[in-house]
């Protein structure tokens, strides 16, 4: 069994401390590129939301790599994604793929004891002590807390530093290297030695950047590739950005989700606009908008993918967040196109935007 | 003293020169062709005539071809269009509430409010509405599109043509060419198909108040100003430089960032003897697979594009054409 998974953001990482920790065979993807979206545009559904065609390029390019499990987050949910998984078992059967599929469910939707039927699939592959396999299971949730620490220190102290695009720099150093580590202690170590980096940039705190938060649809907000690496650029203009939705939030959420005691501060700020689960990441999306503006943020920008069901939901309650509040938002939808000129000119736009806002309630006028 | 303002469009590369008070002292207007550089190079073989390099004392450029003027030009600014329409707008009229920015592949909507930007939007996917497709039904009409326009006042009865998309409105005009409607009955119903598109798509859920500025090559037809007026029942103002208010708005932010850096990079119009080349290659570097591009000017790399990382960027200068 050699398992593969498909990439979001830093999630490699983590799978990568997992399986290095437990000794088993895996592949990585190659990063997200053209070449991946072209390989799954060409084999999915036309109509079918960009994430999913990007993840059936991860699956043949590792195929191409010798793997032959896939290991998959599923959630039943009430959004498409809860369909990825049948619906790229039955593509990849016709294309001629032997792929075993892992699904990890929630266990509310499978059960407990179907889940770790499921878990037992792979953890039966490592012939370690339960104890030490446990042990693994942590050192990935350290390595994906890790990395979200480090994307968010990045992100945020964008704004601050005095040598333009440090941070940047930074943050893609801790991912090189960490990708290079061969056992989980070593990538804990060496992700927590650049947490301590980050402490040594050099900031100017008198600056007053612009402050933005990103918001929408999970995959589209953690994968730089199907965003065009929009958290990327924004550090090069020197601008702080806070996000919300990351790998490890996801992990908190689904573990806390049947206690109902998860995203507490989310569903509080989107009470007042949407108060029920509409699928996907719409009420978190709200939330957060209404968070962001209660936070002092100066605006946010919703990014989807093109015919998310409930994106398209919130992108319909924003504007009035945005004229109750008095609080800029922008959204962009993302697709298959590559071209960037039109997606930075709006970046561009609303920076400038913001800039404007900022001076004119400083200067009073 | 003179303020140069660059903006290479999808279809036009406008060129600006404002003087000190900021009137236009020149405007060039020519067809990009998809050749942004050779455009720009003809643009200032035709300024060098009249201007000293040392009379620019600050320039700018905006549109989908900004970063690669600015490279060649050697610009102190490099704008998005949003910003530069409603620089160039408010530096008229300091009550401007809405402009409607018409161009060859985008539309726009700038929403100001005492005098700053405070919403926007632009088409994303579909470029229904836009100079491009009036200039193909021009084209297949057989009718000058400078003529479009005059051709529409003359509709009695515009005809209804869905304009929801361009490949669908096109199919939907053949068809009532085909019935044999009258042609500025066409024209008529085309214009106000586009600005129904335009409302329902971009405009929506933004608030339209007058003053409303139409700038953008589109603005010259006025089938489609009527076509605005009569939807959004007040008056619509196309500006007299319509079609340059981005390269006019590059320029005076130009300006105003030279007033704080005191020395502009501007190269000198002597590029418009240069020869330049474009290369352009798949970097290996890593698995982003980036698509470089590289400009040379007289064999020496001026500027690249496409790189993520940055690399090939920052060991520009050591660099010579291979």
């Amino acid at each position: 069994m050699k398992i593969t998974f498909p990439h979001m953001g830093n999630v490699y990482l983590a799978v990568k401390a997992l399986f290095d920790g437990l000794g088993i065979e895996y592949v990585i993807p190659p990063k997200n590129s053209k070449k991946t979206l072209e390989i799954g545009s060409l084999h999915s559904p036309e109509e079918i939301c960009l994430p999913y065609k990007i993840m059936i390029g991860n699956y043949v390019q590792a195929a191409e790599m010798g793997a032959d499990t896939v290991l998959l987050t599923g959630s039943c949910g009430p959004c498409r994604f809860g369909e990825y998984c049948e619906m790229q078992m039955n593509l990849l059967n016709k294309l001629g793929h032997d792929f075993k599929f892992i699904v990890i469910d929630a266990p509310g939707d499978i059960g407990v004891s179907e889940l770790f039927n499921r878990i037992a699939e792979i953890s039966t592959k490592s012939r370690m002590s339960k104890h030490k396999k446990l042990q693994c299971v942590k050192y990935a949730l350290d390595v994906i807390n890790l990395t979200d620490k480090l994307d968010a220190k990045a992100h945020w102290l964008a704004g601050y530093e005095r040598k333009r695009e440090e941070c940047k720099k930074l943050l893609h150093a801790s991912k090189r290297d960490a990708a290079r580590c061969s056992n989980p202690k070593e990538m804990i170590k060496l992700l927590k030695d650049y947490e301590k980096k980050f402490d040594n940039v050099e900031l100017d705190l008198d600056k007053d950047p612009v402050k933005i938060a990103i918001i929408g649809e999970i995959y589209t907000v953690i994968e730089p590739f199907s965003n065009l690496y929009i958290e990327d650029k924004l550090m090069s203009y020197g601008v702080s950005t806070r996000r919300e939705l990351t790998p490890s939030w996801w992990v908190k959420n689904m573990v806390m989700s049947p206690t109902r005691l998860n995203s507490l501060d989310l569903k509080r700020h989107s009470k007042e606009y949407l108060r029920l689960e509409i699928g996907g990441h719409a009420r978190e999306c709200i939330g957060e908008a209404v968070k962001a503006y209660e936070d002092g943020l100066d605006g946010a920008i919703q990014i989807f993918p093109m015919g998310c069901m409930p994106e398209i939901v919130s992108k319909a309650i924003l504007p009035r967040i945005s004229k109750d509040k008095n609080f800029p938002i922008m959204t962009l939808v993302v697709d298959e196109m590559t071209g960037e000129a039109g997606y930075v000119t709006r970046i561009e736009a609303f920076l400038d935007l913001l800039e404007r806002r900022k001076e004119h309630v400083l200067s009073g006028s | 003293m003179y303020y140069l303002g660059v903006d290479v469009g999808s279809v036009s590369t406008d060129l600006i020169v404002l003087d000190e008070r900021l009137n236009v002292k020149d405007k060039i207007y020519l067809r990009t062709r998809g050749r942004p550089i050779q455009v720009i190079q003809e643009g200032f073989k035709l300024l060098r005539e009249k201007y000293m390099d040392e009379e620019i004392h600050a320039c700018g450029t905006t549109g989908s071809g900004r970063s690669i003027a600015a490279t060649l030009i050697g610009a102190d600014v490099v704008k998005n269009e949003i910003t530069a329409h409603s620089t160039a707008a408010l530096e008229m009229d300091r009550d401007v509430q809405t402009i409607i920015e018409i161009g060859g592949q985008d539309s726009k909507i700038i929403v100001l409010r005492d005098g700053i930007v405070v919403d926007f939007a632009m088409n994303t996917v579909c470029a229904a509405g836009t100079g491009s497709f009036l200039d193909r039904q021009a084209e297949r009409l057989d009718i000058p599109i400078e003529e479009f326009g005059d051709y529409a006042l003359k509709a009695t009865t515009p005809v209804r043509i869905a304009g929801r998309c361009a490949v669908f409105a096109e199919s939907d005009m053949i068809h009532k060419q085909q019935l044999g409607y009258y042609e500025a009955d066409i024209i008529g119903g085309l214009c106000e198909a586009l600005v129904r598109n335009y409302l329902n798509n971009i405009g929506k859920g933004k608030e339209i108040l007058p003053k409303v500025f139409f700038q953008g090559g589109v603005a010259a037809n006025k089938g489609i100003k009527k076509a605005f007026e009569d939807a959004l029942g007040f008056e619509v103002i196309v500006p007299d430089y319509y079609d340059m208010m981005g390269a006019i708005g590059a320029a005076i932010i130009a300006r105003n960032a030279v007033r704080k850096t005191g020395r502009t990079n501007f190269k000198g119009f002597g590029l418009a003897d240069s020869t330049f080349v474009s290369k352009s290659f798949e970097c290996a570097g890593c698995p982003n697979c980036c698509e470089v591009v590289r400009i040379y000017e007289n064999e020496k790399a001026i500027g690249c594009f496409g790189d993520r990382c940055g690399k090939w960027n920052t060991s520009l200068p050591a660099q010579t054409i291979a």
